[in-house]
């Protein structure tokens, strides 16, 4: 139910992500609401289902980039695992370390999925300058997750129940 | 050996929902699938969300600008007057000159293809991840969008289409690093091509011999060449002209034509229309 939830609210706030960023012009940035949900999965949900989680809000992310290519899946495990081994490290349960970790974990993923596509393409000339809006994506990222803190407490309000990255 | 996978189940299950994708990505690259039926069914939840969004933004925006605009919209309508006025001489000549170009036409025996209507979208959404530039259009399979048809708009190229699904489809834009367009330089008719810098604002001309001629200003237009674009759309103009010193071809920069950040409304031009989806399998590369 709750991985139900959260993927439902992934695909509510990427389709209000895709026309706010058009009406309002924020053409060289976007705002990683997705990295959000799945860092929140990794700091309070189970294992299985925040694994889950986190492949479901990344595929829905890969289909509406317009050439879905299993990119975004594997990143968005790949960010649930790092936001898991991180939390027992540090505490990012409060609303503010849930914004932090959201700010790293945008930074980390817009590298790594840069890193990737520049690897696949033929010329990777042109994907440098989509960095450009890093900085500002990180920020706004790390904005929203402030926000939505509540609304995700309120679809999965549980504590993890045991420590260990993979328990 | 079951008790092994019992014991390991869940490492098991996450490494799995890591590595599959992996293993698509690496095999498909950056140039996508075409949509399968799951794909189908997110894109066709997540559609009518952004038009209804889109709608009530604009409306919003267009009401608080129509009343703004309230003022000063005397002068305005004069000017349009004026305005008018001159664009009917100027139709009027155009259409002598379509007349004339007609008859010589059919002295010639040459013979016009036929000229499919544009089909009209409005743009409900841009895609959330930066590194594609590309658009959705609320106009899809339903409505004769095929994959590889060129979008436009009054103003010049926008993109091609990458993906047509029933009611929407996605719109590479000619700024991404993966678009490439047949071009010539209007003033001389110097062939080039020219790609996306990525960066949503620029593209970059290539191919273009050391012994042509290039300068700041000069409009770039489609070549017709690449089998997407009709010829005479335009593209941009050059903003700036590199000569290395180095090498066969001399480089440019080009601002878009057409404003990419505030496109609403596009033309598709059903110049692929034979060309259904089935039939484009490698239509996305």
């Amino acid at each position: 139910m709750k991985f139900l939830g959260l993927t439902a609210l992934a695909l509510v706030l990427l389709s209000i992500e895709a026309v706010i960023v058009k009406s309002f012009g924020f053409d060289v940035t976007r705002i990683d609401v997705c990295v959000a949900i799945i860092v929140y999965a990794g700091l309070r949900g189970t294992t299985l289902e925040g694994a889950f989680t986190a492949f479901a809000v990344g595929y829905l992310l890969d289909v509406l980039t317009g050439r879905p290519t299993g990119l975004y899946p594997f990143l968005g495990v790949l960010v649930f695992l790092i936001a898991r081994a991180t939390a027992q490290l540090v505490d990012g349960r409060s609303r503010v370390a849930f914004a932090i970790f959201t700010a790293a974990a945008t930074f980390g993923h817009a590298l790594l999925a840069f890193l990737f596509t520049w690897l696949t393409s033929r010329s990777g000339e042109g994907r440098v300058l989509t960095l450009s809006g890093l900085p500002l994506q990180v920020l706004l990222a790390s904005v929203v997750a402030f926000l939505l803190y509540p609304v995700l407490k309120r679809i999965e309000p549980g504590e993890r129940p045991k420590p260990g990255l993979l328990q | 050996m079951f008790s092994l996978f019992q014991r390991w189940r869940e490492p098991l299950i996450v490494v799995g929902l890591m590595l599959a994708p992996m293993v698509s990505f690496l095999s498909s690259g950056h140039r996508g699938r075409e949509p399968n039926l799951a794909d189908r069914a997110v894109l066709a939840t997540s559609a009518p969300i952004q038009s209804v969004l889109t709608w009530a933004i604009s409306s919003v925006t267009g009401g608080v600008s129509g009343y703004v605009a309230l003022r000063g919209s005397h002068d305005e309508a004069l000017e349009c007057r004026t305005q008018l006025s001159e664009s009917h001489a100027e139709l009027n000549s155009l259409k002598e000159a379509e007349a004339e170009n007609a008859r010589l036409k059919a002295a010639l025996s040459y013979t016009e293809g036929t000229a499919e209507p544009e089909i009209l979208a409005r743009v409900i959404g841009v895609n959330p991840s930066s590194q594609f530039q590309s658009v959705r259009i609320n106009r899809g399979e339903s409505d004769g969008v095929r994959v590889g048809m060129p979008v436009v708009t009054p103003d010049g190229v926008v993109g091609q289409v990458i993906r047509s699904v029933s009611s929407s489809a996605d719109v590479m834009l000619l700024t991404d690093a993966a678009s490439r367009i047949g071009a010539v330089i209007q003033r001389n008719r110097v062939r080039a091509s020219v790609v996306g810098a990525g960066d949503g604002r620029e593209l970059s001309l290539e191919f273009i011999r050391r012994e042509d001629e290039l300068v700041d200003n000069d409009v770039v237009i489609t070549a017709g060449t690449d089998g997407v674009f009709p010829s005479g759309l335009p593209i941009g103009t050059v903003r700036s002209v590199s000569r290395p010193n180095v090498g066969m071809f001399l480089g440019g920069r080009i601002t878009p034509a057409v404003d990419i950040d505030r496109v609403e409304e596009v033309l598709i031009i059903p110049v692929a229309r034979a060309s259904s989806v089935a039939e484009r399998k490698e239509g996305t590369r």
